[in-house]
């Protein structure tokens, strides 16, 4: 009985969570006039996969792939790379101004896009980074640091001191003690973190429309912005790049959970 | 030597910070205390005035206070949610859980610009499948607008960020509460310990860190949250909904008052980093304790 | 000796190299928005100039039209940007004062190209003596009526205010029998700022009304009979009901839904209203006339204006390339390109006399009361700050008076004293 409830339960939250999800899976096999009729329906006749196809003729999304990728994974790479360092500092380390540099890495979050786009971008085009893979990542990745260390920060502090005390007495330094205990004992956050970084740059619209140009550099939120125009908006297609751009963080998703799952299990004490 | 060591492992993260942070603060700073103006650029000195003028307009006030409550009331929502879902998820009743908590994340992996736009078309009035629904129940009338109307546009953009924010939330609860030693609660299920005590006392206390970083990114993360509200309400109607960062774009993009801008973003800046100076302060003094 | 030769090769071969490059002159092209005909026809278009001017590179990029204001500023403010962009006309006054754009008068041939267009047109890109663009899909807004609807009701569409609140009035019923209103006169865009001021202006002008003094010293909107057009909707709205009351929320999708889906009987748009409507809904039909006056000048009907609007391709006064891109815009612009403003849905008229007057456009449906029209209408006051001042004070105050939270002359007062403080400065 408890087993129904929990079942059904579960089913509803579902349905209800995906709700917007749902409408635009619904939108992308639509044809324009049918979307947003009266009562709203959620098939309609001349459903297809067309929408999935003239995307990508409307624009190059394959190249917007290839650069979000790109990007994203550059950005985690060095935002995770960083960021275990600092992480491991506050973690294990007590030393003069701990609090304040710990504020430090809160501050990039602190300050609106709006305010920190121009001069962002003047310091870009000064360095000759403006429209380049490497001017974004360099952006994404000081934009996930504090939110990399953050999420370390709370995942070493779950690691007791015992384990690498342990290693400590037989003989390794502290450096060795991060790199042979500490980091596979956090992988699993060390694999949550990172997807959530690598998420965090995929999705991130503001700064990639500004910072880019060019076919060669946009990335795949910009290309879905260029779907709503001044008079018109192709919704269908807009969905459907939607739908389909949130299947590569999903199978991250889906792929990392075993390795979370299985590293939360086996337990942190010896 | 080994006094540095901290100081070194840091040094790559502020190297970034200062790059990419201390540059457009300063920026701003010196942008607050100028005339800017798209058309002269970065002018004179003219001290608080930005200042003054950012308090003395009445949109201001307006955009703190639904600041406030959009981050407030999102965060701490979407963090209830989080954990509700977590709970029921870790229940682990085979395949079904599994395949769950992988649908429930759906909504922080959807693009934010188009999820804006899927609350757009479920809230419509005339067209939009909650109403049809709701008035097919005979609940409201047919029409009844939720974006359009200035009481019930707020509560319309923080439903969107809660339902965006909670997945993040939920994974964060799943791995706490995954981590929670069973010995716990084994030997309160020996003392006789009901559900109800076990979750106060096992469950939320070890959760406490999990709590306390959700809690300060969210803030943080909702007050300077433009694409939701951007894309649902454009911070209407009538400013109803306005939020700071809309406001700052108003000033610095539609004015081009990059001064004024400027100036509105240094005081939301102060207000955070005071916020989060607290919470640290209460964060390591538990640790050191 | 063989390493002679292979210098002799590797100094030519870079000489070659050289030459190639310093023969081909790159431009960029930031394109707009614009809609799916006219994008197809720009790539067509930049073909074809390249084609007849071997040695000019066009590299055309499409920008979001939502964010134009946060890209176009961060480029120009750092000196960099496109070669050529299009922008709204009245961005003329702000990035001609700015020093963004290169005053095309400059160029020798301007004055032949300048008699291409209608010469109101192209006194919209004027800015103090300069001229900041060639014009591009002319606008002039009017009044759209659901022919069913009105055929049913035996109505004809409105000319003088009486007519036009009548008519709301009258089609604003319940269709289904369940005792709720579903069915509306007339639909707003209070979900756009800027898209709510541009449906609002055509009414305050044909009642002669001015947004600002001609000499953009002083705000006028609140004369009188500026008052009298903010309560007719305010009466429509609170009296009659004849608005539809979720119209705060709707940008130019929920309007084109609600005209569409039968919600309203009446909706205020421009020439792209057409392609819209049928990209929708093919089988609709609608009458297209001009935006009403107030009974008293009924007289004045075929000649007062209407609300212009247009969008213009500009120079960036910093280019490298001022007379390639020069000679593009042209190439965009000239009347042999215009003829695809008559002949394709491009949401939007033509500029060019030739044009406008030829016996192709009179045969278009709906073109014929648009360009006459767009013959009396006039822009939105060329000032700098016209963008923010239509958008972010003109709009909220009518909004208010219109749902009631002021009355129309409390509005448009409170209104004009924010607008002349932001024009004198002191703001």
């Amino acid at each position: 009985m408890k087993r129904i409830i929990l079942v059904s339960t579960i089913c509803v939250v579902a349905f209800v969570v995906l709700l917007p999800f749902l409408w635009t899976l619904s939108t992308s096999f639509k044809s324009l006039p049918d979307v947003n009729t009266y009562p709203p329906e959620w098939t309609s006749v001349n459903m297809s996969v067309r929408p999935y196809i003239d995307m990508f003729f409307y624009m190059p999304f394959s190249t917007y792939t290839l650069n979000s990728l790109i990007v994203a994974s550059a950005s985690t790479i060095i935002s995770l790379c960083t960021g275990s360092l600092a992480a491991f500092a506050f973690s294990r380390f007590q030393f003069a101004g701990k609090r304040f540099f710990l504020l430090v890495f809160l501050l990039s979050q602190m300050l609106p896009g709006a305010s920190v786009i121009i001069p962002l971008f003047q310091f870009l085009n000064a360095m000759g980074l403006y429209d380049t893979h490497a001017g974004l990542i360099l952006v994404h990745s000081a934009v996930l640091l504090p939110f990399v260390i953050w999420l370390l920060y709370g995942f070493f502090q779950g690691i007791p001191r015992e384990v690498e005390d342990a290693a400590l007495i037989d003989g390794c330094s502290r450096l060795t003690a991060l790199r042979k205990v500490i980091l596979p004992l956090a992988l699993p956050g060390i694999g949550a973190t990172a997807l959530f970084a690598f998420l965090g740059s995929w999705n991130e619209f503001f700064f990639a429309l500004i910072l880019t140009s060019s076919d060669a550099t946009k990335t795949i939120p910009v290309g879905i912005g260029l779907f709503v125009g001044e008079y018109n908006e192709i919704w269908n297609q807009m969905s459907a790049s939607a739908v389909l751009f949130s299947v590569p963080p999903l199978l991250l998703f889906a792929l990392m959970r075993k390795t979370f799952v299985k590293g939360l299990s086996a337990g942190a004490v010896k | 030597m080994k006094k540095a060591t901290p100081y070194l492992l840091l040094l790559p993260a502020l190297l970034f910070t200062a790059l990419v942070v201390a540059f457009p603060l300063v920026q701003n700073i010196i942008n607050s205390v100028r005339e800017v103006s798209m058309v002269k650029g970065v002018g004179k000195w003219i001290g608080l005035a930005n200042y003054t003028h950012v308090l003395h307009d009445p949109l201001f006030l307006l955009s703190f206070r639904n600041t406030l409550i959009y981050a407030l009331a999102g965060t701490l929502l979407a963090l209830l949610i989080g954990l509700a879902l977590a709970l029921l998820l870790n229940m682990k009743i085979g395949r079904i859980t599994t395949i769950a908590s992988f649908l429930y994340t759906i909504p922080w992996v959807l693009s934010p610009v188009v999820a804006g736009f899927a609350w757009k078309w479920i809230l419509n009035d005339h067209f939009g499948i909650l109403n049809y629904w709701l008035s097919s129940a005979g609940l409201i009338d047919v029409g009844t607008s939720w974006l359009g109307n200035p009481h019930t546009a707020l509560f319309c953009v923080i439903l969107a960020r809660v339902w965006q924010f909670y997945p993040f939330a939920m994974v964060m609860f799943l791995a706490g509460l995954q981590s929670i030693p069973q010995e716990q609660y084994e030997a309160a299920a020996v003392d006789g310990a009901t559900t109800f005590r076990r979750f106060f006392h096992i469950t939320l206390p070890n959760l406490r860190p999990v709590i306390s970083v959700l809690l300060v990114l969210g803030v943080i993360w909702s007050f300077n949250d433009f694409n939701m509200v951007f894309v649902m309400t454009r911070g209407g109607p009538m400013n109803a909904s306005m939020v700071l960062p809309v406001l700052v774009r108003e000033f610095s993009f539609v004015y081009f008052d990059l001064g004024k801008g400027s100036a509105l973003s240094i005081m939301t800046f102060v207000l955070l980093v005071a916020l989060s100076f607290l919470y640290i302060r209460v964060l390591s003094g538990k640790e050191t304790a | 000796m063989t390493q002679r030769i292979l210098v002799t090769v590797l100094l030519s071969l870079i000489l070659i190299s050289c030459g190639k490059k310093s023969d081909v002159v790159e431009i960029q092209d930031w394109n707009f928005g614009g809609r799916p005909h006219l994008m197809v026809w720009l790539r067509q278009r930049i073909v074809s100039f390249e084609q007849t001017h071997p040695g000019i590179k066009v590299v055309q990029s499409d920008k979001s039209w939502n964010m134009i204001r946060e890209i176009l500023y961060a480029s120009f403010s750092t000196g960099t940007g496109p070669d050529v962009v299009n922008t709204h006309a009245n961005y003329a006054a702000e990035f001609g004062e700015a020093g963004y754009y290169y005053p095309l008068n400059t160029f020798p041939d301007f004055k032949e190209v300048r008699h291409w267009y209608m010469p109101e047109l192209l006194e919209t890109t004027r800015y103090k003596d300069n001229y900041y663009g060639l014009p591009s899909s002319a606008i002039a807004f009017a009044l759209v009526c659901d022919k069913a609807m009105f055929d049913a009701e035996g109505i004809a569409p409105p000319k003088t205010w009486s007519q036009f609140r009548e008519a709301a009035k009258r089609l604003t019923k319940c269709t289904d029998g369940d005792g709720i209103m579903d069915q509306y006169g007339l639909v707003l865009m209070g979900g756009d700022k800027g898209g709510f001021a541009y449906r609002m202006v055509p009414f305050f002008y044909k009642a002669g009304v001015n947004f600002m003094s001609d000499d953009l010293s002083k705000v006028e909107f609140n004369s009188p009979m500026g008052v009298a057009t903010l309560a007719l909707f305010a009466d429509m709205y609170q009296v009659d009901h004849s608005i539809a009351p979720g119209f705060l929320a709707y940008g130019h999708t929920e309007t084109n839904d609600m005209f569409c889906g039968n919600r309203v009987a009446m909706c205020i748009e421009g020439p792209w209203v057409r392609g819209m409507v049928h990209e929708k809904d093919p089988t609709k039909e609608f009458y297209i006339v001009a935006v009403p006056v107030p009974d008293e000048m009924i007289d004045r009907y075929d000649t007062a204006p209407t609300l212009q609007d247009m969008v213009m391709y500009s120079v960036n006064a910093r280019s490298k390339n001022l007379n390639a891109a020069w000679e593009f815009v042209k190439y965009l612009r000239n009347e042999e390109a215009d003829m695809a403003w008559i002949r394709d849905d491009m949401g939007a008229l033509a500029v060019t006399t030739a044009a406008l007057n030829s016996p192709e456009a009179q045969n278009i449906k709906d073109l014929p009361l648009f360009i006459k029209e767009l013959k009396n209408a006039r822009p939105l006051p060329p000032h700098p700050q016209i963008v923010a001042l239509a958008s972010n004070t003109f709009t909220p105050f009518c909004e208010k008076a219109i749902v009631g939270e002021l009355s129309p002359q409390d509005a448009l007062d409170q209104a004009a004293r924010e607008a002349q403080s932001v024009i004198e400065g002191k703001e």
